[in-house]
């Protein structure tokens, strides 16, 4: 019995210590591929054609963000990137707000057929042209209004932060209706304040979402000056892949340039992604809760 | 008769502002969600921008019949689902994996540290994702082939031009990003997992493995089923973003797949009837999925999704 027990206690202690190894090797390789980046974006350009840049910054300098800072253009295309997820994610979150609450109200007349209105268009997604040629045809074009506006409700989202509301109990809004107040007084000065958490979560899965997207960027916006950071960096990156294929090595015709492309992609990337870093902490909490609020019902 | 129409009428009344709240809303998927169901239509037109969407010639199934009997739609089909299949068999267990090893730490801090590792790809843009996978797997320049060159003395892949390597680094990208992040539900549906079941199991000598094996994968079964079936709804779907930065002029014949396709020779060369028709396909054969894989998990006894 005591033999069997020690065999036990060691295997699991062994267990426990392969577990913890794989685990922290998957981490590591979780954060391995941005600090091969944030590495690359200090080392000089011949350390990195050489492939001498794995761990550690390989003839440290900064020269790759000088030159980002001196061209500017990065830091309009951010500029821009900012405006687009802020408005983005105001409209998101009043439009969303718009339609979670009187559609979580049981007693609303009509709001099956609602509910059956707007989960038909999650079953049947329109494809890409149609909705280019709506965008197109509505003058929205090099505007973003056209990123906004196809995009003003996530039907997910809306439903998460309905069955939410759902969720709250009705005899505060009841006592505040008998008190005489109005729809719009009782969404704005109850239900609101007592949806923080789920308020917060949306609000930044749309705002991240605005962040990172391109693909509307691609299709709407054709004008330099209102491009966004993803865009400009969707733009780099294809350009410096298809010089690498064009040319085999991909090291011929940039001699003379003091810094490969590599270099200034690299300091690019860092750029864009710094400010998702710097509030990552904060963002993971909330994304975390707000899938798990979805989960429950949705 | 009159009675009701007049309690129609005064609960109308009371809730006119709930009504005036839904009107945008409702606007908005009118016009953003249901037009372009209309627009739709031009998969049966030859559509030329100077006649508009109602003003242009009905040709049938003319588009229908090229798309079917051309290469190019039985190769993006199949790229379209290969792709998919590589990612629901080497993608789906992995979260599956990374819980089962999570829910087995026992030092807090660690756990934590790992979860939040395991959890940054999710919220970093495919953009910035593939321009750092580009450039870490570049035949070049990149340190996975600099490593094997340099340890192994290999011959540089390449991963990203290469028709065989593709898919690989593809499916590889979609776990990084993803996989981390993937094992939040199957982690809330371990820790609702009564323990008294684990401590009965620790008293009748059961090992660690038999613990998983007969009780936390039991317990998190009916989640399972459902993001597998949630899953198999979207097979049709590639993720647009993720392919377009991968994918390259060299390996289109196993990296083209609806989506981007509809992109370059939709968008690109203005083929706009051709491809609508692409994509109503696309979007019917979703419809159908997603439909019968619901109907699957309610005779499972699942919670369907509607």
């Amino acid at each position: 019995m005591i033999i069997r027990n020690n065999n036990l206690s060691v295997r699991s202690r062994v267990g426990t210590a392969v577990n913890y190894t794989l685990l922290g090797l998957f981490s590591l390789a979780a954060l391995y591929p941005l600090w091969y980046v944030i590495v690359s974006s200090f080392s000089s350009s011949r350390a990195i054609t050489a492939g001498e840049v794995s761990l550690w910054p390989v003839e440290f300098n900064t020269q790759a963000y000088l030159r980002l800072f001196d061209d500017g253009q990065l830091f309009v295309a951010m500029g821009n990137t900012i405006v687009v997820t802020v408005v983005g994610t105001l409209l998101n979150m009043v439009l969303t707000t718009l339609a979670a609450y009187p559609l979580s109200r049981k007693r609303l007349k009509g709001r099956s057929l609602l509910l059956m209105f707007i989960i038909f268009t999650m079953l049947f997604t329109t494809g890409v042209i149609p909705n280019f040629i709506l965008v197109k045809s509505l003058g929205l074009m090099d505007s973003y209004w056209s990123l906004w506006l196809p995009a003003l409700i996530s039907t997910y989202n809306m439903f998460v932060m309905k069955s939410f509301m759902e969720g709250l109990p009705e005899e505060i809004e009841e006592s505040a209706a008998i008190d005489g107040a109005g729809d719009w007084r009782i969404l704005v000065q109850i239900i609101l304040p007592l949806c923080k958490p789920i308020m917060a979560a949306l609000s930044l899965f749309y705002a991240v979402s605005w962040w990172n997207s391109y693909f509307n960027v691609l299709l709407y916006i054709t004008k330099s000056t209102l491009q966004t950071l993803t865009l400009k960096l969707y733009q780099m990156i294809l350009q410096v892949n298809q010089s690498l294929l064009n040319n085999g090595t991909g090291s011929e015709g940039v001699d003379h340039v003091m810094l490969t492309p590599e270099g200034i992609k690299a300091a690019a990337i860092v750029i864009a992604v710094t400010p998702i870093l710097v509030m990552y902490p904060f963002l993971q909490k909330h994304f975390v809760k707000g899938v798990l609020i979805g989960s429950v019902k949705g | 008769m009159k009675d009701t129409r007049s309690i129609i009428r005064s609960r109308f009344l009371r809730d006119r502002h709930l009504y005036l709240m839904l009107l945008p809303v409702i606007l908005f998927y009118l016009v953003f969600k249901y037009a372009p169901m209309i627009g739709e239509m031009i998969a049966f037109k030859d559509y030329r921008l100077g006649d508009g969407i109602f003003g242009s010639q009905w040709v049938g199934f003319k588009h229908f019949e090229s798309l079917f009997g051309s290469i190019d739609f039985w190769r993006v089909l199949r790229n379209t689902l290969v792709l998919n299949v590589y990612s629901l068999v080497f993608g789906f267990p992995v979260p599956i994996v990374l819980a089962l090893l999570l829910n087995e730490v026992r030092k807090e801090w660690y756990k934590r540290t790992v979860q939040n590792l395991l959890y940054l790809p999710h919220f970093i843009s495919w953009v910035v994702l593939g321009g750092i996978f580009i450039a870490i797997l570049s035949p070049s320049t990149g340190v996975v082939n600099a490593v094997l060159q340099h340890v192994f003395g290999m011959e540089p892949i390449y991963f990203m031009a290469d028709s065989r390597w593709w898919p690989v680094a593809y499916t590889l990208s979609g776990i990084w990003r993803e996989a981390g992040w993937g094992t939040i539900l199957y982690l809330a549906a371990m820790a609702s997992i009564d323990p008294q079941l684990y401590e009965a199991a620790k008293i009748d000598g059961a090992s660690k493995l038999r613990q998983t094996w007969h009780i936390t994968l039991p317990g998190i079964r009916s989640t399972v089923a459902i993001l597998l079936v949630l899953r198999m709804g979207s097979m049709l779907d590639v993720g647009l973003e993720q392919t377009l930065i991968l994918q390259n002029q060299s390996v289109l014949d196993v990296a083209d797949v609806i989506s981007t396709y509809v992109y370059r020779v939709g968008l690109q060369n203005m083929n706009y009837s051709y491809t609508t028709a692409l994509g109503l396909f696309q979007s019917l054969i979703s419809l159908i999925l997603v439909v019968g894989v619901n109907r699957l998990t309610r005779a499972f006894g699942e919670r369907g999704l509607w």
